[in-house]
């Protein structure tokens, strides 16, 4: 009895089998050109409802205002809500995560700065590459600033070397945190150069600037903002910026170019990316959208205040630039004993 | 033009009707995000930061430290009537103020801690006036290893603060330090006890964690048998304090103001620091430290107070040296700089109208708050006449939007409810689980700066003892273990 019946049950199970097959084609085949009409359908209506933009940094920080300035003038210019959502955690690879994985419609893009897809991934197992999701733009930069005390016997970048080379040189520099992009920054110019400076890690460039300021450690190493208004004051003697060119808020401070070291700059920048696999012609749409609104006079007027440097990049420039600085800042983190640990 | 003449003109600023109206606003949303547990100023900050985009700067950093000193009030009213921290400096407040709410007191333990905030707001804005410049100084002075000293003293003080007996003290302590320990080393990035799990590499969330032991645990006893004593709904004749209760809460509620206030200039922990100490101090000065734990009112107005005056001081950092040291001051940080502001030395002369325009709002809004909140304690503690059956559920219900609400994660959800049958637990066995809150927000720092401290002199213990604020923090760890040792002692011999 029980031999017929699996006898029976057999056939009957690859046709079940077959049947399914063929219902899947048909629906595969449909949903296809479903595909296909929505993605003509995407590009004259997108975005057709709200488009959230995830932001990997909290509220109130460099990365979040640029995202909602962008926002509010994007929003403008489409006729519809890009709403910003902050998911900060694990040094912006956390909502990094959630921006690649998201599903590729256009209506999930992420607004980041250039440590989680360039410096993190040297330290921490993320799940994504530059091959995981597209660059479509960015909008500028800021460097990072070294800066002394005001008694320091240097007065430019070159005397700050060579006092740095000095045999007895034993000096601590306060950076934003190890595997940082600060502290890659800063330790890729002093490879360059040849010098050697313990670094103290900090919690960011706020508390840096608190520490230096109470002497505690000898140099500051961070961004701009926290450290004008002492340089200004006469309490901090800034001597060197991690970009190649100077930085008219401070313009007695010298660029890397000062070193002829224009090739290990590093600094912080800000783009746009959407997961890989959104279609093209929504791609075409965010970077024409994005670029423009990074151009507008209202947009300039927020780098200024922050005391960033617009330099707009289209998808492709920024894509290669992320790749470019991975590869040289995995060469910086394996030379300091930075690895990626397998907890 | 001399300081009088500036807060006037300050005053006149801040009494322009859009600033009042904005100054209001702050202070409503404030005590909204208070109240609500899990939502702090933080993320109230955060929610509002956008609509400042629009304002001129005085009023945008009006509004947004309304919020900051206005959370400070409500976050005294779950911990009172449902033992839920409303944030992180309210914990304290759990103790004694539930236990107040048991004894059909909530309406007193509310309206004591009102008053005490408004004391220790006030207090603080006059202390942030005065010597805002010279505490700057000492601020700076504190490197990584004094820090380090003055958070040793802070986890000393807690011992003392804590009912239970020493040994399980010291163990919920190392408890609470080895919980600190999850996410990436703070030094080296190193995850640690993290498995593989980036949600965990930030560390446990201490709203998650708090709302937990606390809350969820709550509402865990409240099934079995054992506990039949709930908050008692008072009359409402029996709504305000008594003539003894503000008599008893007068002293700590002064003494609590100049701990919150010192504790300001300990970056980034002073909120929670101060309300422990303060707990800690008044139980130490009670004639009958016996009652501390069931109910004592000395233990809502001190911390209430205390937790209220660190606000002024958290302050300075950021308006005389333009650093934020603490994450809310970094939201107004940059509610000024969108502003082109630059806070810093060279403010107070440039924008004088922003500094003194704040410091008078801040009089104001405090005067606000005492008088929102005043007529709001009967509206709440009518809240604890709804049957248990159904505030039970509204309480788990709050918990739980209170905590996704921080980060929109649900692993979150998941650590509460751990720390939930965690907190359970140890409610059992009878342990303190305030220490093991205050050891994990201290945990991360005390390592850190530690280890900071050690990198900056290569090895050198020394360098705990070099420079006078090193040495000050020096003489306070002494000073506590002595005061500990000795009033343990006496307390041993007194039962003996």
């Amino acid at each position: 009895m029980v031999i017929t019946w699996q006898r029976e049950a057999l056939p009957g199970r690859s046709w079940e089998v077959r049947l399914s097959v063929a219902r899947h084609f048909r629906l595969i085949a449909a949903s296809l050109v479903a595909c296909s009409i929505s993605s003509i359908a995407l590009a004259q209506s997108y975005p057709a409802r709200p488009v959230s933009l995830i932001v990997p940094a909290p509220t109130g920080g460099g990365t979040d205002v640029f995202a909602r300035v962008l926002a509010e003038i994007v929003e403008g210019d489409l006729k519809q809500k890009f709403v910003v959502e902050n998911r900060s955690g694990a040094g912006g690879t956390l909502g990094t995560t959630q921006i690649v994985a998201a599903k590729p419609d256009g209506y999930t893009v992420g607004f980041i700065w250039n440590s989680p897809l360039t410096t993190s991934p040297h330290s921490l197992n993320v799940a994504y590459t530059p091959d995981s999701y597209r660059a479509v733009m960015s909008i500028g930069f800021s460097s990072y600033v070294l800066c002394a005390q005001p008694g320091f016997p240097a007065k430019d970048a070159q005397e700050f070397i060579a006092k740095l080379k000095a045999p007895d040189a034993k000096y601590t520099y306060g950076n934003d945190g190890i595997g940082g992009t600060m502290q890659l920054a800063a330790e890729r110019i002093f490879q360059s150069a040849g010098v050697k400076v313990r670094g103290i890690p900090f919690g960011g460039a706020g508390e840096t600037a608190k520490n230096f300021l109470g002497g505690h450690v000898d140099f500051y190493g961070g961004s701009l903002p926290p450290i004008l208004p002492h340089a200004q004051a006469g309490k901090a003697k800034c001597l060197l910026l991690t970009s190649a060119a100077k930085n008219p808020a401070l313009p007695e401070t010298d660029g890397l170019s000062a070193l002829a070291l224009d090739k290990a700059e590093t600094v912080l920048w800000w783009g746009l990316i959407v997961p890989k696999d959104v279609p093209e012609p929504v791609f075409e749409t965010l970077q024409k959208a994005f670029i423009t609104a990074a151009g507008s006079e209202k947009f300039k007027a927020a780098m200024a205040k922050q005391g960033a440097t617009l330099r707009v990049l289209d998808g492709k420039a920024t894509d290669a630039l992320i790749r470019t600085e991975l590869t040289a800042l995995g060469e910086v983190a394996k030379s300091l004993g930075i690895q990626k640990k397998t907890p | 033009m001399t300081s009088a003449n500036f807060l006037l003109n300050g005053l006149w600023i801040a009494v322009q009707p859009k600033n009042l109206l904005l100054c209001f606003i702050g202070c409503f949303w404030g005590s909204i995000v208070g109240v609500l547990p899990g939502l702090g100023p933080l993320a109230g900050m955060a929610l509002l930061l956008p609509l400042t985009f629009s304002l001129d700067p005085t009023g945008a950093i009006i509004m947004l430290c309304g919020i900051f000193y206005g959370a400070m009030y409500g976050g005294s009213t779950t911990s009172i009537l449902m033992r839920i921290p409303g944030e992180a400096a309210s914990v304290v407040t759990c103790i004694d103020g539930y236990e107040m709410a048991k004894k059909g007191r909530a309406g007193a333990a509310l309206s004591i801690a009102a008053l005490g905030s408004f004391v220790g707001g006030v207090l603080s804005v006059i202390g942030l006036m005065l010597v805002a410049p010279r505490l700057a100084d000492a601020m700076l002075a504190i490197g990584p290893a004094a820090e380090f000293t003055i958070l040793l003293a802070a986890l000393g003080v807690s011992i003392f603060a804590a009912s239970g007996p020493l040994l399980k003290t010291i163990a919920m302590i190392a408890l609470g330090l080895v919980l600190a320990m999850i996410g990436l080393d703070p030094l080296t990035a190193t995850p640690r006890f993290t498995f593989g799990s980036l949600n965990l590499s930030d560390g446990l969330s201490f709203a998650a964690m708090a709302i937990g032991l606390f809350g969820i645990s709550e509402i865990l006893m409240s099934f079995s048998q054992t506990i039949t004593e709930r908050p008692q709904a008072p009359k409402l004749r029996e709504m305000l304090p008594t003539k003894q209760e503000l008599k008893d809460s007068a002293m700590p509620t002064v003494r609590g103001s100049f701990i919150g206030f010192f504790f300001g200039i300990v970056p980034g922990v002073g909120h929670i620091v101060s309300t422990f100490a303060s707990y800690a101090v008044e139980k130490a000065l009670s004639k009958h430290p016996e009652e501390f734990g069931k109910g004592a009112v000395a233990g809502v107005a001190g911390p209430e107070t205390a937790n209220n005056a660190t606000t002024g001081a958290a302050m300075i950092p950021l308006l005389v040296l333009g650093i934020p040291a603490i994450p809310v001051t970094a939201v107004l940080l940059s509610a000024l700089t969108i502003h082109g502001v630059q806070p810093g030395p060279l403010m107070i002369a440039q924008h004088p109208e922003i500094f003194w325009g704040l410091i008078a709002s801040m009089l104001i809004g405090n005067f606000m708050l005492v008088v929102l909140n005043l007529p709001l304690v009967g509206l709440f503690v009518s809240m604890l006449r709804l049957p248990y059956g159904f505030l039970a559920p509204t309480i788990l219900l709050v918990c739980i939007i209170g905590v996704y609400s921080i980060k929109a994660s649900g692993f979150d959800l998941m650590v509460m409810v751990a720390f939930g049958i965690l907190g359970y637990a140890l409610r059992l066995m009878s342990f303190d689980i305030a220490p093991l809150l205050l050891a994990f927000v201290l945990g991360d720092r005390l390592e850190v700066n530690f280890r900071r401290a050690l990198t900056i002199s290569e090895g050198d213990y020394g360098i705990f003892l070099k420079g006078p604020a090193a040495q000050v923090a020096v003489a306070m760890v002494i000073a506590v273990t002595i005061g500990v040792l000795i009033l343990k002692l006496r307390r041993w011999k007194a039962a003996a």
